[in-house]
């Protein structure tokens, strides 16, 4: 029996966008977090009866009978749109006000891009992420280093003792992408270049269109808990009207095996 | 044996179908911009030989639902909600031109305007390519347009123009991939008159509570056609026994 099968597939896509709401629940207080959401679309359609068909040598059917078997989900995109931003007083914690990611170098040579700008020292004076990967190009603050600054366009500079004028050590670089809805989430607040992102174009931050910097803030997630909640609610119901299709259909069954 | 029980079976039948039909209107029920599926009976006289006393239903399509849904704000740039009657033009995985509602519109790794499922928007000149941007604006008639990037907002610059057409509900049908295409063939023509809202998705127009009671009425018909075919059952048994040699 189809219905049975449609409905199926109607409580599958239901289960998955529960997930993705959960998962951004789950993640309202993650810094740089992106919201997913899921998309669904219809599934094919099957012709029982074609339309136009000849019904007689001089009479064919107006209208045929197209039967849905049911929905999927074809995407969960990120929206990235901007997270409010929340001042630590960090010198080391910068956010990206506008476009663009940090680009950062995993343990195994490749590229990753976060908005999470929450970076510490490593041991050896390097800029790290809190899960310990370098960005890239890498900084590192030389030992005895008094304060460091991390100006809006990226230059990063210290105060070294025994001398009043900065020194610029380097500057942190953004990344932007053609399409930020196209990268694969990686978890750990990173992302990775696909072909449907576009391949990365480094800048400097604040110019062509890229964000600038703000040192001693942090992107909160862009979670909106209430839209969340409505949706969840939304999600819910049409699970019981999927299971309710499967009830029906069962009970129809049922009837024919008691009955016949 | 009685051929009621053949008619109730080719009613049983039918009303599965129909019940199938509900079904993916329920499992579609927050898909954006699906429109619900419609079906209805139809007589069909089994002709022949004798007194044409049976009448079988045949389920048919009726086409789809035209009633909008309601906009749903979803405060991204490129998701777009048709206000009123109307469609956007996409291109269909065969390369043809068909239509859709679904405006959760995406730009693809070469920079092209898609939907979600990889259907390249229209224009009026073809696919839309949308050039690196700081600033992206959906007008009201579909014209898109961007503050290219590394230029100030004084500099905002029209791309291109969704193609938005207006078909009558006449003369438009459902493809098996669920967009929807002119039933003779050939392209709509664009229509001003079309308006687009950016920021807002449209939801799907299928009515819950019209789809359960559907799907109730549907079961109890399909119980009566059951008893119908018990009572064709018991005929035959009463008849057997009636000729029964003791």
């Amino acid at each position: 029996m189809d219905s049975l099968w449609v409905a199926k597939t109607g409580l599958e896509a239901q289960q998955t966008r529960m997930a993705v709401v959960s998962q951004n629940l789950a993640n309202v207080n993650t810094t740089g977090y992106k919201r997913g959401r899921a998309i669904f679309e219809d599934l094919l359609y099957q012709n029982v009866v074609q339309a136009g068909g000849l019904t007689s040598q001089q009479t064919e059917s107006p209208t045929g009978l197209n039967l849905g078997t049911g929905v999927r989900v074809v995407a969960t995109d990120k929206q990235f749109t901007q997270g409010n931003l929340i001042t630590t007083n960090n010198s080391f914690d910068v956010a990206i006000q506008g476009r663009g990611f940090f680009e950062i170098l995993l343990p195994d040579g490749t590229q990753a891009y976060s908005r999470d700008g929450t970076f510490q020292l490593s041991p050896d004076g390097q800029l790290v992420t809190s899960s310990g990967y370098e960005i890239s190009p890498a900084i590192t603050i030389p030992t005895g280093a008094q304060a460091a600054t991390i100006g809006i366009d990226g230059v990063v500079s210290v105060l070294l003792p025994g001398s009043p004028d900065p020194v610029q050590i380097g500057s942190l670089q953004l990344t932007d992408f053609v399409n930020p809805a196209g990268l694969q989430a990686r978890g750990e607040n990173l992302f990775l270049e696909t072909v449907a992102s576009g391949p990365p174009q480094p800048g400097t931050p604040g110019l062509n269109g890229l964000g600038t910097l703000v040192q001693g803030a942090l992107e909160t997630s862009n979670v909106n808990v209430v839209e969340e909640l409505v949706n969840m609610i939304e999600t819910q119901r049409a699970y019981e009207m999927s299971s309710r299709a499967i009830a029906a259909s069962d009970e129809m069954l049922q009837y024919v095996t008691n009955n016949l | 044996m009685d051929r009621l029980v053949y008619v109730a079976m080719s009613g049983a039948k039918q009303l599965m179908e129909a019940q199938t039909l509900v079904s993916h209107n329920l499992a579609n029920a927050n898909t954006h911009g699906f429109r619900a599926d419609l079906a209805r009976f139809q007589a069909s006289p089994v002709e022949g030989a004798g007194y044409p006393s049976r009448v079988n239903a045949v389920a048919t399509g009726a086409g789809f639902d035209h009633s909008a849904g309601t906009l749903i704000a979803t405060g991204r740039v490129l998701d777009l909600a048709v206000d009123g009657p109307g469609w956007i033009a996409v291109q269909a995985a065969d390369g043809s031109e068909a239509y859709s509602r679904a405006g959760a519109l995406n730009i693809n790794g070469l920079g092209l305007l898609e939907t979600r499922r990889g259907e390249l928007v229209l224009g009026d000149n073809g696919p839309i390519a949308v050039p690196p941007y700081v600033e992206l604006l959906v007008g009201g008639d579909g014209t898109v347009s961007v503050v290219p990037q590394g230029q100030g907002p004084e500099t905002l610059a029209q791309v291109a123009r969704i193609k938005l057409v207006n078909p009558d509900p006449a003369v438009i049908e459902k493809r098996t991939d669920g967009l929807v295409q002119m039933a003779e063939g050939g392209v709509a023509d664009p229509d001003a008159g079309v308006k687009v809202v950016s920021g807002f998705l449209e939801s799907s127009n299928v009515n819950l509570a019209e789809a359960m009671v559907s799907m109730i009425e549907l079961a109890r018909l399909f119980e009566v056609e059951v008893r119908m075919m018990r009572l064709a059952d018991e005929n035959a048994t009463r008849a057997a026994e009636l000729v029964q040699i003791n």
